[in-house]
């Protein structure tokens, strides 16, 4: 901060709009100051080649106009009435875990060079509160249909192939290797994070197969889900597009990844019934196929896709 | 009393002051001190997420209590932020998302190594860590409480003082929510206490100390709890802390100002102002 004066006031030289290519990092800074304006500097375009400020995804309208509890307008009525399957039930839990699990995603994302960027942690603040209330949502259903909220089964052990240890690494680890990495993972962040609503609003969609009842609700929740993917997709897209160590990195973690977000901490059993409920039909096939697609479409992933769709499929 | 999360998440929301009229501030500016002290307050509100990222190194967040807890809190203190930021722009001071990044980034090697401390610390010390954070947390929610219903008190501003008793609410629901949690971790621990007894008296500091200059803290400090009301209210605060378990006796906000050589009786620095104007 600025010492004597109010900080903030004077501020750092803000030439954005002037720096639409990103470069490598200049090597012959005279000062602290000039090197933290040139990292302010380094924001790369969006792909369509407007810059961040011209026409980017609106965050502070994202936080202003975000969803709290949805309690007031689920329609309950028709899955109360004709109830859950099994299954439905199993999967719905399974989902509403996984959108409760945001803290920790957040401590593996804020332990890294992701934490300093202001405009990805005001997104991450708002997501993981509309996270919490799709996870309420979700208890309110169990709670309409007289299912109890958690199963009475007992969890069963972890899935332990040696791939997914990466994964299940502590924060030290995590802050270490986010050092080493620099703010050039917030690209493969995000393209995670993209990829994983990808493949949440697939399953979201196959738990409408299984509960009819439920459509207005998943209609709700994959709505949510739109503007959390329409931030992650253009942040994915103009961040890989810009850097080759960006790609490098996203497909480093989206290697690792063990999907859906936060399933490694789920048991063996339910990460079976989820591949295989979501993904096991001829339907599923067809999500999957799609999630590869799309993938496929991010700058420099295209190798990647196959590696993802490859573990999706049971 | 148990805290109760369930009201607490249900009424969470963001301040609010679409309502109130801003246009009191180009009648009414707020004088330079003032607004560097809203500074100071806004940049650490912003910072939150920061100390989230600290507190998530412990276990504590998959206890879904806290992990609640932190979601809305998180929120309601970015929300903070955007507030003052909100007042900052009424006076032509620009906070926005690339100068929090700067001042992130400016840390340095402190801040990355920060999350790799606390786990390390975390790991040594175990579940009772998590005790540390909570009183940790209680001292400083009760501080920037103490910090917002002064700064109203002082600046008697109709627009300004309806906006600092809001965000001071919620404040005092985040104070609730951390001194039960250390009420209750303490008292079953005296692991807990010692360590938290020893870190709170060690390496406390005001909240914002760690991010900003020297210069800035002895200012708001100075400002808002110098002279001898101001420190009325800190010993007040201190006396709060003192009832935790395993804390009775420490004074760490009053030694923090006095360490900062602000003085403890006399008019404060804000009354000095209005008297020499």
């Amino acid at each position: 901060m600025h010492p004597s004066t109010v900080p903030f006031a004077g501020g750092f030289a803000r030439t954005r709009k002037g720096s639409h290519l990103m470069t490598s990092r200049s090597p012959h800074f005279e000062s602290s100051a000039e090197f933290v304006a040139e990292e302010i500097a380094f924001e790369p375009p969006l792909t369509d080649g407007r810059s961040l400020e011209d026409g980017a995804f609106d965050v502070r309208e994202f936080a202003r106009t975000a969803h709290g509890s949805h309690r007031g307008e689920l329609d309950l009525e028709q899955v109360a009435e004709s109830g859950l399957s099994v299954d439905a039930v199993r999967l719905l839990r399974l989902l509403r875990d996984l959108e409760r699990s945001t803290m920790q995603r957040m401590r593996n994302l804020l332990v890294t060079a992701t934490h300093k960027d202001a405009r990805v942690t005001a997104f991450l603040s708002t997501w993981a509160f509309e996270k919490f209330w799709l996870a309420d949502a979700l208890d309110a259903v169990l709670e309409a249909t007289g299912d109890d909220l958690d199963s009475s089964a007992p969890a069963g052990g972890l899935r332990r192939a040696a791939a997914e240890r990466k994964e299940r690494r502590g924060p030290v680890m995590r802050a270490i290797q986010g050092n080493i990495d620099g703010p050039q993972i917030v690209a493969a962040h995000v393209a995670t994070g993209l990829v994983d609503e990808w493949i949440t609003q697939a399953a979201y969609r196959r738990l409408g197969e299984l509960a009819t009842g439920l459509h207005s609700i998943i209609e709700l929740i994959n709505g949510i889900k739109d503007r959390h993917i329409a931030f992650l997709a253009e942040e994915a897209k103009r961040r890989l597009a810009a850097s080759a160590k960006a790609r490098r990195l996203a497909v480093r973690e989206l290697k690792n990844m063990v999907w859906p977000v936060g399933a490694v901490e789920h048991s063996d059993d339910d990460r079976t019934f989820f591949d295989r409920t979501v993904f096991g039909t001829p339907g599923g096939r067809a999500e999957v196929s799609r999630i590869q697609g799309l993938v496929a479409a991010l700058p420099g992933l295209a190798s990647i896709a196959p590696t993802i769709s490859a573990r999706l499929i049971p | 009393m148990a805290f109760d999360i369930d009201k607490y998440t249900t009424n969470s929301t963001a301040v609010a002051w679409d309502d109130l009229d801003f246009d009191e501030f180009d009648r009414n500016p707020l004088p330079a001190s003032t607004l560097r002290s809203l500074v100071y307050m806004c940049n650490v509100e912003y910072h939150t997420v920061c100390y989230l990222r600290d507190l998530l190194t412990t276990p504590s967040h998959k206890e879904p209590e806290v992990g609640a807890f932190m979601t809305m809190w998180n929120r309601e203190e970015f929300w903070h932020g955007e507030a003052l930021a909100a007042v900052l722009a009424k006076h032509g001071i620009t906070v926005d998302y690339d100068e929090l990044k700067a001042n992130r980034i400016k840390l340095g090697w402190k801040d990355r190594l920060d999350p790799i401390k606390q786990s390390l610390l975390g790991g040594l010390v175990g579940m009772d860590f998590v005790a540390v954070h909570m009183a940790w947390g209680a001292a400083n929610e009760w501080s920037a409480n103490a910090a917002y219903l002064r700064m109203a008190e002082q600046e008697n501003h109709p627009v300004l003082g309806e906006l600092l008793k809001r965000i001071a609410k919620q404040e005092t629901r985040h104070v609730a929510f951390y001194a039960s949690q250390a009420r209750d971790r303490l008292a079953a621990s005296k692991k807990a206490r010692v360590i938290a007894r020893f870190a709170l008296r060690k390496f406390w500091g005001p909240v914002g100390s760690t991010i900003s200059s020297a210069e800035e803290v002895t200012h708001v400090m100075g400002r808002l709890f110098g002279g001898e009301e101001g420190r009325k209210l800190i010993r007040d605060v201190d006396s709060h802390i003192a009832k935790l378990p395993g804390m009775e006796g420490l004074t760490i906000i009053e030694t923090s100002l006095d360490d900062r050589g602000i003085p403890a009786d006399g008019p404060g620095a804000h009354e000095r102002e209005l008297i020499s104007a």
